[in-house]
């Protein structure tokens, strides 16, 4: 095949915003998206609340200087404020774009783009179209891609990228459709293949398919990974599927509410109540549910999220899609009774460790989106933050690469490699010698990462964590593959991901036992206090050896001292 | 799985068959099913079910899925014989439909190319949406981009927010009567695409866009059957979105002259005259006397040997009521141009 200019490894906001970026940043360039769904289908779609911008429609006196000191606040001061000033600096305008570009934002009376209130932030500041933010943004990017002609690799697993000393040479990939291994020489590679939450499995609001795999495979290759430990449980999960209530349901107004009857968030964050910020509002329904104050059922203890006293109308103008879910999921129309929920895990903060223009620690390779790590989430990402970062740092990325793509000499990739990836996934896994069923194995790495490694966590819980991930990926070895055929096998890429999985959970749980400190949506019980002197400093995990070897990175300052985090 | 399909739920189980399609082109000839039978509570959904025999029973039965949310479209199927999302459809309340007792039936959607088991190419689909224009052409300059919003009213908001619902799920296609006879046809999601393209007063294209829908295979193919609609998970009014690039045709293009809008013009005259058709000189109205010598005297000869012919106009005597029924006609008359003058707007 032709060497590629540029490869863009995933087909959701960031991926697709780098993709038209790139052609707009040098359209003699040969750009090319690869993606393991069609690029329509990716999580992007089902951020359901919206993209925080100082567009100051509604608050007029929001500033993005405000924009920046929540972010920095929220991030519990781990986030690097220069990168901060960058996302939210850049928001106003990169919202106005895609507005110019066709995305369909609900309106103010004033007929500007509409903005509601979100957790965590001063003022409302959060754009959006009702409550299908995230899916309209990523349909006016896929438009715009096809519209600019460019060159999808639709349904293809990413395996392995090609490295040639210091540097990559291109990306091997799977074709799901017809089972063959396909090498893709380029001279720059960009990863955004989403986060890797879904590691936690029944207790994640994420898609199946976010299990990390760009994360995974720098990894492998020897980039560093950054703060793995953070990870985001979402206040609102669904009871009993783990699927997302969004913010905005209580942004418009919404209650969370005890068994007796108490609006409980009064105790933990007086002024802000229910928009406080995601992990302390998670931790707080965590609290309540083991100080015995959830209701029980068979599906676990859970809280209420009351929508009632909002009305119908509002309820379904608003928020006509998680109306849709309660009552598809749960049985529950929220206009008439509350909403069973608690929390889940939702997010990842940690990612691919870049700069401020995406690069990372390999030349030719960047990464963008919520699988990279900038930091502008530092600890604890904001409500309405993460579709601003995929846009941001999307396009940052796809501008860098651009630009770049010539400097380096277009890699081929030898025939050796591509044979070891194709005897790697089509090799021993189906022989009867392998006996390991992936669901038992991806059941229990949920359970494990959700007892040992969840919202609470303490140095005991997290070695037994770390112990039983290591026997995991033990086990692992023996997995079987049982679907022998080429065409379409699902079992094979759910084998694959798994495998991905693992390799990250790894860094998730050694980050976590390493920290000792509380920081944004890492709680050590242990260690219940943030402590800067020791660990106001990223953390990087790299693989050396096959072993998770554990460094640091400072933390960039800017005006914002370190504080005390209340709210 | 190694907990049960679903622990959480109160009340009893039933056994539920499921008769899934079953065609891997490697190996397979020709397509058959495989029965699996599974206990399954109240509250688990299709895509649950298929998830368990896949895990427990067979890893080779072949879908898609991603977020099981009902909001990326991926897992769209015919589940007994009604196209729709294998992750938001409850599996007690089609048994509660099933025409055999106890037994689903899993297949593919239609009118797409069939990869293997429940997974068909959606390629054609994408490639439709590119032949359709199916993006926004910013009036605004790209260079000029990020400055500045469009001010864009609710009224205009509103007049595409449900066709931006649209997950591309692909249900409609597969249910769509036109399709199954033409795979060249345009297709109900990406003529609801387009409608939303063309009402958006940010977009530059809208007759380029118009242009090709008008072509062979677009808009006027359909026959308005109303499946795409009964059929759209998200409940989308498809047909009003057809409708709307109908009557923009006729409107925006000035398409007073084909053969369509003279029938349709006959057609009102002769009902707003005499509350009938007046069938014998329908076609010489719609397609002028020499067409009508020359295709359908054959037919006419014919008619009359049968003694088949309608009436002449003459002895074409209104209906009754016809009083009533004018001022019923010339008022709805008035409304449908009202809406046409506030579509404009």
């Amino acid at each position: 095949m032709k060497p590629f200019d540029v490869v863009i490894v995933g087909g959701g906001g960031a991926g697709l915003y780098a993709a038209m970026e790139a052609m707009k940043t040098n359209p003699s360039l040969n750009i090319a998206v690869l993606s393991k769904v069609y690029p329509n289908r990716s999580h992007t779609s089902a951020a359901q609340g919206g993209a925080n911008a100082a567009l100051a429609n509604k608050a007029k006196d929001d500033t993005v200087e405000m924009h920046i000191f929540d972010t920095i606040k929220g991030g519990d001061y781990l986030a690097d404020q220069d990168a901060v000033q960058v996302l939210c600096s850049e928001a106003p305008k990169i919202i106005r774009e895609l507005e110019n570009m066709g995305t369909p934002w609900s309106r103010m009376e004033d007929n500007t783009i509409a903005q509601r209130p979100f957790g965590g932030a001063t003022l409302p500041r959060c754009c959006y179209c009702s409550d299908k933010t995230g899916h309209t943004i990523l349909q006016t990017l896929y438009e715009q891609c096809l519209k600019k002609g460019v060159i999808f690799f639709n349904e293809y697993f990413a395996l392995n990228l090609s490295v040639n000393g210091s540097r990559s040479r291109g990306l091997i990939a799977m074709n799901m459709k017809s089972g063959k291994v396909e090498a893709f020489p380029a001279r720059t590679v960009i990863f955004a293949t989403g986060g890797y939450a879904k590691m936690y499995w029944n207790r994640s609001s994420n898609a199946a398919g976010n299990t990390g795999d760009g994360q995974a495979i720098a990894f492998r290759s020897g980039i560093p990974l950054k703060d793995m430990e953070f990870v985001q449980f979402h206040p609102t999960g669904l009871r009993k599927s783990g699927l997302l209530i969004t913010e905005g349901a209580r942004g418009e107004g919404g209650y969370l509410v005890n068994k007796d009857g108490e609006r409980f968030m009064a105790r933990y964050a007086k002024e802000k109540m229910e928009l406080g910020p995601r992990d302390l509002v998670s931790r707080s329904i965590e609290t309540e549910i083991l100080e015995g104050r959830g209701f029980d059922s068979p599906a676990g203890t859970y809280i209420h999220l009351d929508l009632t006293h909002l009305g119908a109308d509002l309820i379904k103008s608003r928020l006509p899609q998680i109306r849709e879910m309660s009552m598809q999921f749960e049985g529950v129309d929220p206009i008439e009774e509350p909403i069973p929920i608690r929390p889940t895990a939702h997010y990842s903060m940690g990612g691919i460790d870049t700069d401020n223009f995406g690069r990372t620690a390999m030349e030719g390779v960047y990464a963008a989106g919520e699988c990279g790590c900038v930091s502008v989430h530092g600890a604890n990402r904001l409500g309405g933050n993460s579709l601003l970062d995929i846009l941001v740092f999307g396009r940052i990325a796809g501008h860098t690469a651009a630009e770049e793509a010539r400097k380096f000499e277009p890699g081929a990739i030898p025939e050796a490699e591509i044979k070891e990836q194709l005897d790697a996934v089509r090799g021993g896994m189906h022989s009867s010698g392998h006996y390991e069923r992936y669901g038992a194995l991806r059941e229990e790495l949920g359970q494990t990462l959700a007892r040992n490694v969840g919202i609470y966590r303490e140095s005991s819980l997290l070695q037994k964590g770390i112990q039983e991930i290591s026997e995991l990926k033990e086990r692992f070895k023996k997995v079987r593959v049982f679907d022998t055929s080429d065409v379409f096998n699902t079992n094979l890429m759910q084998v694959l991901e798994l495998k991905n999985m693992l390799d990250l959970a790894e860094t998730v749980a050694a980050g976590a036992y390493a920290r000792e400190e509380s920081r944004g949506s890492h709680t050590r019980v242990d260690f219940p206090v943030r402590d800067d002197a020791k660990w106001h400093k990223h953390t990087l995990a790299t693989l050396v050896n096959g072993k998770v070897v554990l460094g640091e990175k400072p933390v960039t300052m800017g005006r914002y001292e370190l504080q005390e985090r209340t709210y | 799985m190694t907990v049960p399909i679903d622990q959480h739920t109160e009340g009893g189980k039933k056994d539920v068959t499921f008769r899934v399609f079953r065609f891997n082109p490697q190996v397979d000839s020709k397509p058959y099913f495989d029965d699996y039978t599974i206990p399954v509570e109240r509250g688990v959904t299709v895509l649950r079910s298929l998830n368990y025999i896949k895990e427990h029973i067979d890893a080779s039965v072949s879908f898609r899925a991603f977020c099981q949310a009902g909001i990326c479209g991926s897992c769209g199927m015919r589940i007994n014989s009604l196209s729709k999302l294998a992750c938001t459809t409850q599996v007690w309340d089609v048994l509660a439909k099933s025409r055999e007792q106890g037994i689903i039936k899993v297949e593919p959607l239609r009118n797409l190319p069939l990869v293997k088991d429940l997974i068909v190419d959606m390629d054609p689909l994408v490639d439709k949406m590119k032949h359709y224009s199916n993006w926004i052409d910013s009036t605004m300059p790209e260079a000029s981009m990020g400055k500045k919003e469009f001010l864009i009213s609710e009224e205009e908001f509103l007049r595409y927010d449900k066709a931006t619902d649209c997950i591309l799920c692909a249900s409609c296609i597969s249910e769509c009567s036109i399709l199954r006879a033409n795979k060249e046809y345009v297709s109900p999601a990406v003529l609801l695409k387009s409608y939303r393209m063309n009402v958006d007063s940010r977009d530059a294209i809208h007759e380029q866009r118009l242009s090709e829908l008008v072509k062979d295979h677009g808009v006027w193919d359909c026959t308005h059957c109303y499946r795409c609609q009964e059929s759209c998970v998200k409940s989308i009014p498809i047909m009003e979105a057809i409708h709307g690039i109908r009557e923009d045709a006729i409107e925006s293009r000035g398409m007073k002259d084909t053969s369509g809008s003279k029938h349709a013009e006959a057609f009102m005259s002769d009902i707003e005259k005499k509350g009938k058709l007046v069938e014998a000189t329908l076609p010489i109205r719609t397609n002028g006397v020499i067409w009508t010598l020359q295709n359908l005297m054959p037919m006419a000869v014919k008619m009359i040997m049968k003694r088949r012919t309608p009436p002449p106009p003459p002895l074409v005597k209104s209906a009754r009521g016809i009083k009533i029924f004018r001022e019923m006609f010339r008022e709805m008359t008035e409304h449908v141009k009202q809406d046409h003058k506030s579509h404009k707007k």
